[in-house]
């Protein structure tokens, strides 16, 4: 009875990997781009070990972020390859899964899902990006709050009012931890100011907003 | 002692599950793991309809894709410019607003991430996500 039983999964085994012709090196690659790095390309490279060329249908990314090529419409016996998929990192943050489905005429519904997994590092974590009066309201000071990431050692930081109407004032907490009070001169006017938070040594910027918005809508 | 059936049945299913457990453990930060969108954080056209004039429409397709055609009087606000954006849609935020966002529903979690940082990061409330997303609104409006 064992021997049945292995008999069935081998069949199985083999069966399922008779119908792919494509191999892969990967279908997954995770990046680690720097703070500086505009895109982040993953490359993923298969082999075709079948007896019978393999045709490219179609390569299709999951995001329009994301652009995927492949260098050749088809693969021949014995020939390898390569996809390259790049992920545009714009102003994302944190931990990006992207994408890329590749249909090949191998066999019917032959579909290789590829991921590409983007860790982009954060050199600063602020909270709240944007602190905002209501008119009329008392002109307190609003806290924002700003955190080195885990990787980043950031010993001071710089931060300007694009408005005169606002006033900052970092205070250290130590650890990489900062605190920005915001203060509008007055409440009376809608006004607005792009705060510019610069890191000591560094020529990553980041932003947050403060605002004297309009009284609340009507509901 | 277990009957010789009882063993072959319990082989044979632990075979079938172990691919299924190991894709499991292997890709469990694929997109399609994702928790849905809790339906409190989502909104359907005709729901969005109701609040009129107290709703920020947020586009968060790609530039190319919002300067083709958009939601009238809504705002760009997507993650390729996206320090570059947040300042025009605060300009238009007030309290009391709502906001929904939409992008391509077609293998599209733009939206999504773009409501995500709204609520996280800027901390405004009421910001929802449109059920069906742009399809939807096209299929209701033209």
């Amino acid at each position: 009875m064992k021997t049945h039983i292995v008999a069935f999964a081998l069949s199985i085994i083999i069966s399922l990997s008779a119908r792919a012709e494509l191999k892969w090196e990967q279908t997954m690659i995770e990046l680690h781009p720097t703070p500086a790095d505009k895109q982040a390309i993953g490359h993923f490279k298969y082999q075709n070990p079948g007896k019978t060329p393999v045709h490219f249908k179609s390569v299709h990314a999951s995001c329009g972020c994301t652009t995927a090529q492949s260098q050749k419409d088809e693969v021949p016996p014995g020939g390898t390859g390569e996809i390259t998929a790049t992920f545009n990192i714009g102003d994302r943050t944190g931990t990006q899964v992207k994408t890329v489905t590749v249909e090949t005429d191998e066999a019917p519904n032959a579909k290789t899902v590829l991921t590409l997994k983007t860790i982009i590092p954060q050199q600063l974590e602020i909270s709240p990006t944007f602190v905002f009066w209501k008119q009329g309201d008392k002109a307190d000071p609003k806290t924002i709050t700003v955190k080195a990431g885990k990787e980043f050692t950031v010993k001071h930081i710089k931060v300007t009012s694009s408005s005169p109407d606002f006033q900052t004032k970092v205070e250290e907490k130590g650890n990489g931890e900062f605190q920005i009070d915001v203060q509008p001169q007055e409440t009376k006017n809608v006004v607005a100011s792009t705060l510019t938070i610069q890191p000591e040594d560094s020529q990553k910027v980041f932003y947050a907003t403060a605002r004297i918005t309009n009284a609340p809508t009507i509901q | 002692m277990r009957s010789p059936l009882v063993r072959q049945i319990l082989i044979l299913v632990a075979l079938a599950l172990a691919p299924g457990i190991g894709q499991a453990v292997y890709f469990r930060h694929k997109v399609s793991w994702q928790s849905p969108i809790p339906p409190s954080e989502l909104v359907t056209v005709d729901q969005a309809r109701v609040w009129g004039k107290n709703v920020i429409w947020v586009d968060a397709r790609p530039d190319d894709e919002f300067a083709s055609d958009h939601a009238p009087g809504a705002i760009s606000l997507n993650e390729d410019r996206w320090n570059e954006l947040l300042p025009q849609f605060l300009a238009e935020w007030s309290p009391g607003k709502k906001v929904v966002v939409y992008c391509s529903s077609l293998s599209c979690n733009a939206s999504r991430e773009v409501a995500r940082r709204l609520r996280k990061e800027a901390k405004l409330p009421d910001v929802f996500v449109l059920e069906g997303g742009w399809e939807a609104w096209v299929k209701k409006n033209r």
